[in-house]
């Protein structure tokens, strides 16, 4: 036997889950444009049946939950080319910037240290000339000035990027607390049986942002997550956050701590992971053959000098100042030993008109002096390896891009509001609504006839 | 399948990837070269950068070439002084030797040969800026100093060390001949012979014999100094294949870093094309949905 009460009842569901599912369809159009967003859909359940023998009867529905669509898997993907991509993007801009110290100018080492041999080759054609004697030591002057300067360009912008991996941190040490902060929240609403949708949104986002900055690996745990870097070290377990600290060292760089212990070189993604790598590899290598060319040219400058004879016949002195034994800082450290072009050692047998030891300093352009290589054919290959590292990496950032693209449209496919499927949704909803409703203002016309049955 | 509700993403990077593009063509043209940065070609910057070692290098031996040139046409030149005045000291010598002449004639005809002989030490003095071209590498100082005490009459105190410059790769040319080689060496002397001309002039005795020793030395000097016209013709052909060298050098790096400009302009149009197009359909697509159509 049903009941018209029952009925009334089961109208009254509909119009509640409808209403419900309204706010999804709100929230979701309000929020279309919010980044890192996942749509919601209402969850509606048929309320179970009562039996009325011999009947079945419905009893309505209810709006069970509010889901937020998200896909975990495409989430960690994002969050791992995200990584790569923040490594790639510091990379990117540490060595174009160190390229540029390479670019062909007037005063780049390359053609400083052509200028030097062709100021040797000039004096050779007459070795007593004090104005052709001084061109070389201009020269010489001019290609210890291109090495300090490329030298110090560099030191400068490993300062710039030690200063970069300093305010890295910092910003993964306020997103871990803030990720902490969220876990807490997160927790206590799953703990009272709700939907913590757009807190989770939130969390994705933060683990988003920290991911491009450092390598994240995100673990789930009971209704909380943990982060650790990929090497292991852990940034947020449930709602404390672990955080990272910088500390100087005997190099002048800042290296990271955790919790006492040095992961510098364990960090190898994210924004971090490329300003480490451009700070202790890239440039340092590249400080590193410039030091190798500097040293060898110098050293072969100033051997073959002795074994000359300066303007005034005595034996030749060093040209340049002995560069560091180690060869290290060679570059920064560059300089003229000699400002009197009458030492120049171009004789080979003290008389002033001979020119066989100018001969001998000039051979050294086709010598095989730096590293089994000539001087230009050495920093031909400074140049290229400058250069194509910078292409590489970018070359891989744009592929990463492209990666990170597809992938964000995979989960604006999945997670994305779409206006027309909300009002798609909004015209289902309103006229359920509507229908509920009616059935309402039915019953109570029913229900009215049978009470004015009874006064009647 | 859900499609992607919003493609906007997606248009815009493309957008900034046609920006990239047209950024790059601009950077091109305005240069003139593909290869404004090391990483734009990284094989290319650095077959720049021995290509422009090697321009400077070939430009560099054009220069010594031509210094070298001077110098060598500044010796020859005297020594073609040397042989004019040495042919005038055979014919006064050979005058003298006619048996009509008196001890006056004579005493005069010695005159004028003692100032062909300060004639030729001037020209053996010979200095081209600064540095004395017949004194080996000794050049700081004249290498013939008057000494009545020679036998000859005059002292060499230069060397006898010669030069050898580089003009090209594995090419070195000689940039000097000492004067005890050409003037005096052993065998024969021009000093001698011209200081035995004055003395037997003056004695009346074997002037022939002086006469003869004097065109043995103008003949040593003639073939001695076809050195001089050999390396200047070795420079001349030198500076040449230099000149050409240039020119190769200068196309390899156009064909390494020069902007192919209707390659350039045609890519640069293309980009524009794509972007205005993306920028059109971005603004004609993203205008309507299903809610303006909901009354």
């Amino acid at each position: 036997m049903s009941s018209l009460s029952a009925s009334l009842a089961t109208a009254l569901s509909g119009l509640a889950a409808e209403q419900g599912a309204l706010e999804a369809t709100s929230n979701n159009v309000a929020n279309v444009n919010t980044p890192g967003y996942s749509r919601e859909v209402p969850v509606f359940v048929t309320r179970d049946p009562v039996v009325i023998a011999p009947l079945t009867l419905g009893t309505g529905v209810d709006l069970q939950s509010i889901e937020s669509i998200r896909d975990p898997i495409l989430e960690s993907q994002i969050q791992q080319e995200s990584q790569t991509q923040g490594q790639l993007s510091a990379l990117v801009s540490a060595l174009s910037e160190t390229q540029t110290t390479f670019s062909t100018s007037t005063g780049d080492i390359g053609t400083a240290i052509s200028n030097l041999f062709d100021s040797v080759n000039q004096l050779s054609t007459s070795p007593a000339d004090l104005s052709l004697r001084q061109n070389v030591l201009t020269a010489a002057g001019n290609v210890a000035s291109a090495f300090n300067t490329a030298a110090s360009n560099l030191t400068a912008q490993r300062t710039n990027l030690d200063a970069s991996v300093q305010q890295s941190v910092s910003q993964i040490n306020q997103l871990t607390s803030q990720i902490a902060q969220l876990n807490g929240q997160v927790s206590s609403l799953q703990n009272a049986g709700q939907d913590p949708g757009t807190l989770l949104d939130q969390r994705t986002q933060l683990i988003d942002q920290l991911s491009s900055l450092i390598d994240v690996s995100v673990i789930p745990t009971d209704n909380t997550i943990t982060l650790t870097t990929a090497s292991g070290t852990a940034l947020v377990a449930g709602q404390q956050s672990f955080s990272l600290s910088t500390q100087l060292d005997a190099s002048g760089v800042h290296h990271v701590f955790s919790q006492g212990s040095d992961i510098t070189s364990s960090i190898v993604s994210g924004q971090l992971g490329g300003l480490i790598q451009a700070r202790d590899q890239q440039i340092p290598a590249i400080q590193n053959q410039l030091d190798v060319l500097a040293a060898g040219l110098a050293n072969s400058v100033n051997s073959v000098q002795a074994a000359g004879y300066d303007l005034n016949g005595t034996a030749g002195v060093n040209l340049f100042n002995t560069p560091p034994a180690s060869g290290a800082g060679a570059a920064a450290s560059l300089t003229l030993a000699i400002t009197d072009p009458s030492l120049v050692a171009a004789s080979s047998d003290g008389t002033s008109g001979s020119n066989g030891n100018a001969e001998n300093l000039y051979a050294l352009r086709n010598q095989s002096i730096i590293d089994g290589q000539t001087p230009s054919d050495y920093y031909s290959n400074v140049v290229f390896s400058v250069g194509n590292a910078a292409s590489n990496a970018s070359a891989e950032q744009s592929a990463s891009n492209l990666v990170l693209q597809q992938l964000s449209d995979q989960r604006s496919s999945v997670s994305g509001v779409s206006l027309d499927e909300e009002a798609a949704n909004l015209v289902r909803y309103q006229q359920a609504y509507a229908a509920s409703a009616q059935i309402i203002t039915s019953i109570n016309s029913m229900l009215e006839t049978v009470i004015n049955m009874k006064s009647s | 399948m859900r499609v992607n509700p919003n493609p906007l993403p997606d248009l815009l990077s493309s957008v900034s990837q046609t920006q990239q593009q047209i950024n790059q063509d601009l950077k091109d043209i305005a240069s003139g070269q593909t290869i404004n940065s090391p990483a734009d070609d990284p094989a290319g910057a650095a077959m720049l950068v021995r290509n422009a070692d090697q321009s400077a290098e070939a430009d560099q031996f054009l220069r010594s070439a031509s210094s070298l040139s001077g110098e060598l046409q500044n010796a020859d030149s005297a020594l073609n002084s040397v042989i004019t005045v040495l042919q005038r000291a055979i014919s006064l010598g050979t005058e003298g030797a006619n048996g009509t002449l008196n001890d006056a004639d004579r005493a005069a005809l010695a005159g004028e040969v003692q100032g062909i002989q300060s004639q030729l030490v001037n020209l053996a003095n010979l200095s081209y800026q600064g540095s004395y071209v017949f004194a080996g590498t000794a050049t700081s100082t004249a290498p013939y100093v008057v000494d009545s005490t020679s036998a000859s009459g005059v002292r060499y105190v230069g060397n006898s060390v010669t030069n050898s410059a580089t003009i090209g790769n594995h090419l070195t040319v000689k940039s000097n001949m000492p004067g005890s080689q050409l003037f005096s060496g052993d065998g024969t002397d021009m000093f001698q012979a011209i200081q035995d001309l004055v003395n037997n002039l003056q004695s009346g005795n074997n002037i022939d014999t002086a006469v003869n020793e004097v065109s043995q030395a103008y003949n040593h000097i003639s073939a001695q100094r076809v050195f001089y016209g050999n390396s200047i013709n070795q420079l001349n052909s030198q500076q040449t294949f230099l000149n050409d060298e240039t020119t190769q050098l200068a196309q390899q790096q156009n064909t390494i870093a020069g902007t192919d400009l209707s390659k350039v302009i045609s890519d640069l149009m293309t980009a524009q094309t794509s972007r205005q197009a993306t920028l059109e359909a971005i603004g004609q697509t993203q205008q309507t949905n299903l809610f303006n159509y909901i009354k």
